[in-house]
């Protein structure tokens, strides 16, 4: 029997649920499958929380052999991960984790792209991972359509700061999810896009108790990767086995994060906030007011020689497969 | 040593501390240059619904030239962080040992600039022809090169003033306002 | 060999090379790269790490708190602010036993509510309170044992250096780092109070000094126009903290602004100094980041050693109480006082004990305020201690030695002590401000 040594990194604390569910899920998982033929092991160091390196820093730690296995979260590389910015650009479709992580995971099979641009970040792609099941609005004051929001101050983060283009006059306030509850409670801002997991996390209820149900929609954050020296060192069996396993933790924690949204919905009910459905009507309304961000998304890929629009329309059919059709079709702009 | 050799080391020394000192300056303009970003984007803000997209990058940024393009001075005006309390001691009663202490210790600090200098070239040289940027795309964004440049140049140069000081050469005109930034240290 | 030795020796390392006077930030860098590249056998390995380490850690949004609530407490130094608020307090206390010594007290606490750093408190009071204690009689001793005592307010009423570096390493929040530190400062501000009360009672040849005569009230407006400047700036910066409206970051930035229109309404700045304070400003952030830059390649030699894992294993299965963890930790901040300086003991320890104190379940914010009081007794004790030196060049008198400044810090470091165990069996003292 040979024992192979393996340090996992993540920036986020152990706490996270998806660094919990690599310690509680993955790592038996794998050492379950190995033990079964016995020929080999694995010998485990998970460094998580800063350890070794801070979140932003996964890309690059296991670039550099800092660490073997490592969770990027890709949200925080535009510039060296352009593809993987495929479901945020592509908002008012699917609001299941479950069915996104599925369409990326088989889009970076299918496509060239995604495998390459962590190839030449010197790691292995091995899966998606979706750990929220949609950005929703989070008001201070009671609101019944997106109409509402126009003139507002607006707390977000990261890509979905675009989508408050498509209403009149509404400013992007960048923040930290830790950052939001202040920020609404001081009317700093009106309200706040975040997913319902973390607004029961950080109680957003206390202070923004109107909730307007707009279901953005998933987005993938998170990606399961090797360092590509370490890989190319690992006996065939251990290979297939992490492969195989990635596949079901990314199902696992997709499966997880729809649970908790729905208990945090329940919670944040129960807490004094009420929840105000969205019409298609509206929904689409703002999804056409918006700049045509997919299409700009697959033009730069287009022009690096990735097929941006191929990558788009697949996704699109993927997501209509399992029971989800967007509300714009995010497609109708392509030039090719 | 020979003459030449004596005369062209103290112009190198007497080069590489004006750069530093013009770096200071830079440095200095960020700090102010920081204030201003950050009160207008609280204003915009607060008072005109129209937060600047960027602050945050532009802080991140910014954070870099302080430290990196001030680094250098602080070498060369010896204000870095040590503790030197033995070295003064042994100094009273063995001043040459001291001496030699402190110019191995330099060169040691010499050392790590330079490999930090040839860890952090090849990044450069990466950003510079990938032209990777961070930020949001659409919202703001800024390139990387100019962030490893900075930081390149800066252990670079701060390499040359810990040789400089190891070896013990004097810059010929600002000679006397070294001493007595030392004389004011110690 | 094993983690937990890597560790060990790593520590005797770094502590051997900066007693010998290496740069600190060189010492921490020097010691990890070479533990990497033994360790691994991999100098590629060790570059890397220098590369990941230098590349990032300073771009961190929340360092701009650093040179902004440095340049704030420079500013309003250079404003004259301490002076007016020193003004204030010893007309209030102008005639009890030790007065002064309250006076210097208190100003310092008001004082650092918009200072970030201790070496700002300590050269301000050095030159304004020392003076007026020597002419009054005071024994040398206790005058600067005062200042250099309650000079260390400065970085634990916020904003403070010492809180921003450690919500850094502990990844906290350091605006919830500020709120926290609050109540511990005041606390200690009013057991110093209390003690020189104590001590002009029993021990009155060790405070020294005759009640002030030369001292007339000071009549409501000037006490207001001595007052309300520095009042303003606590209100933005703390009040605009405290309420959500600013980061920080932002609080910083404001706080500035608001000291520099102060300083040049009332006409107490030059160009010249608001120069000097720039540069100063620089040199401090460049300084100060440069060395958590280098503790950041220290902490992640140690996680890749192995050693948080190790540490972890070590609880587990030793079953070590709360309260041997406490005494070790407090121990090994004092020895470590004695050499180094705050934010490397800051810098040094955390990583070592964070993984044992995290899975005990116990607040990391609380702990941060233990470390940072903890670390700040080492300003106070020989062989270095930062604020007495400062003091002792500050004030250029031949009649005090260093020595004079430490022995008379030493009663103020045992108070520290006091207040410090306080705050350890109460954690609500530094917590309940938070919710
Ligand atoms: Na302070
Ligand atoms: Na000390």
């Amino acid at each position: 029997q040979e024992t192979i040594r393996a340090v996992v990194i993540d920036g986020y604390p152990a706490r996270a649920l998806w660094v919990k569910e690599f310690s509680e899920f993955f790592i038996p998982e794998v050492d379950k499958r190995l033990a079964e033929t016995g020929n080999y092991k694995m010998d485990w160091q998970e460094s998580y929380g800063g350890a070794i390196v801070k979140p932003k820093g996964v890309l690059e730690g296991i670039q550099l052999g800092l660490g073997d296995i490592g969770i990027v979260t890709t949200i925080f590389h535009s510039s060296k991960l352009p593809s993987q910015a495929l479901a945020a650009v592509t908002p008012f479709v699917a609001p299941d984790a479950r069915v996104v992580a599925k369409a990326v995971d088989e889009i970076a099979q299918e496509f060239p792209a995604m495998q390459n641009e962590f190839d030449k970040q010197n790691q292995v792609y091995l899966a998606t991972g979706v750990v929220l099941d949609s950005y929703q609005v989070f008001s201070s004051q009671p609101i019944a359509s997106p109409k509402d929001l126009d003139g507002t101050k607006v707390a977000g983060a990261g890509m979905n700061l675009r989508y408050l283009e498509g209403l009149n006059n509404a400013a992007g306030v960048r923040g930290g999810l830790t950052d939001f509850y202040n920020m609404v409670q001081t009317g700093l801002v009106g309200s706040a896009m975040l997913w319902p997991e973390a607004a029961a996390t950080f109680k957003i209820a206390e202070v923004a108790p109107y909730m307007l149900k707009v279901d953005f929609g998933a987005v993938n954050s998170k990606t399961v990767t090797v360092n590509k020296d370490y890989w190319n060192k690992l006996p065939d069996e251990v290979k297939t086995v992490l492969r195989e396993v990635a596949v079901e933790y990314r199902d696992h924690i997709a499966e997880i994060s729809m649970d908790r949204a729905r208990e945090a919905l329940l919670k944040y009910m129960d807490a004094g906030g009420s929840i105000v459905e969205v019409d298609d009507l509206a929904r689409a309304e703002w999804a056409e007011a918006m700049p045509d961000i997919a299409a700009e998304w697959a033009a730069g890929l287009d022009s690096k020689g990735q097929d941006g629009s191929g990558m788009l329309k697949a996704y699109l059919a993927k997501l209509e497969a399992g029971g989800y059709s967007g509300v714009r079709d995010w497609s109708a702009g392509l030039s090719n | 040593m020979t003459g030449v050799v004596s005369t062209a080391l103290s112009s190198l020394s007497l080069a590489a501390n004006r750069i530093a000192t013009a770096a200071n300056v830079i440095g200095t303009l960020v700090v102010l240059g920081l204030v201003a970003v950050v009160n207008f984007d609280v204003v915009a803000r607060g008072a005109f619904n129209m937060p600047f997209r960027g602050a945050i990058e532009v802080v991140q940024f910014s954070m870099v030239l302080i430290v990196f393009f001030q680094l250098p001075d602080v070498v060369r005006s010896n204000r870095l962080t040590r503790s030197d309390g033995f070295l003064i001691l042994l100094g009273l009663t063995r001043p040459r040992l001291a001496g030699v202490i402190r110019r191995l210790i330099d060169l040691l600090s010499c050392v790590i600039m330079v490999l930090i200098t040839v860890a952090l070239w090849p990044e450069f040289v990466e950003m510079w022809h990938t032209n990777d940027y961070f930020g949001i795309p659409g919202v703001f964004t800024a390139p990387w090169w100019p962030i490893k440049l900075t930081i390149v140049c800066s252990a670079a140069l701060c390499a040359v003033l810990f040789a400089i000081k190891s070896l013990g050469i004097e810059p010929d005109a600002s000679a006397i306002s070294n001493k007595s930034a030392k004389g004011r240290q110690e | 060999m094993s983690p937990v030795e890597i560790g060990t020796v790593s520590v005797l390392a770094i502590v051997a090379l900066i007693y010998l006077g290496v740069y600190i930030p060189i010492a921490l860098t020097v010691v990890s790269f070479v533990s990497i590249w033994l360790m691994r056998d991999n100098f590629d390995l060790a570059m890397n790490l220098l590369k990941i380490a230098v590349g990032d850690s300073v771009m961190e949004y929340t360092f701009a708190t650093v040179p902004l609530f440095t340049f704030m407490g420079l500013i309003v130094s250079k404003a004259g602010l301490g002076n007016d608020i020193y003004e204030v307090m010893s007309s209030g206390f102008r005639r009890v036993k030790g007065g002064i010594g309250m006076a210097t007290v208190g100003a310092n606490a008001v004082f650092a509510a918009v200072t970030g750093s201790s070496i700002a408190s300590a050269s301000v009071f050095a030159k304004v309170s020392v003076p007026q204690m020597l002419h009054y009689g005071y024994n040398p001793r206790f005058a600067v044992g005062v200042v250099a005592g309650s000079s260390v307010l400065g970085m634990i009423i916020p904003p403070s250096a010492m809180l921003i570096i450690y919500s850094f390493v502990a990844e906290q929040s350091v605006g919830e780092m500020f709120l926290a530190g609050v109540v511990p400062g005041l606390m200690l501000a009013v057991a110093y109070v209390a003690s020189i009360w104590t001590m002009g009672k029993f021990w009155p040849s060790f405070v020294g000094g005759r009640p002030a005569d030369g001292y007339e009230w000071l009549s409501w407006s000037e006490i207001a126009s001595k007052t309300l400047p520095t009042l303003s700036l606590i209100f933005i910066v703390l009040g605009g903290i405290y309420t959500g409206w600013m980061t920080p970051v932002e609080a910083g930035a404001a706080g500035s602004l608001a000291g520099l229109l102060i300083a040049m309404l009332r006409g107490r700045m030059s160009l010249k100094g608001f120069w000097e304070a720039l540069i100063e400003t620089g040199h401090i952030s460049a300084a100060i980041l440069f060395l958590i830059t280098a503790a950041s390649i220290y902490s992640r030699m140690l996680g890749l050693a192995g050693l948080p894992n190790e540490l972890s294993d070590m609880l587990v299965g030793n079953d070590y109480g709360f309260v041997t963890i406490m005494v070790v930790y407090i121990l090994l901040m004092l020895v470590l006082g004695t050499l180094l300086d705050t934010a490397s003991i800051i810098l040094i320890v955390v990583p070592l004990f964070l993984p044992l104190i995290e899975p005990m379940g116990l607040s990391l914010v609380w702990f941060g305020i233990i470390t940072v009081v903890g670390a700040e007794i080492g300003l106070l004790t020989p062989p270095l201690g930062i604020s007495c030196f400062v003091i002792k060049a500050t004030l250029n008198d031949s009649r005090i030695s260093l020595k004079d400044v430490f022995m008379g810090a030493l009663p103020f470091a045992a108070v520290m002590l006091i207040v410090l165990i306080l705050l350890i069996r109460f954690p609500a003292l530094s917590l309940a401000i938070l919710n």
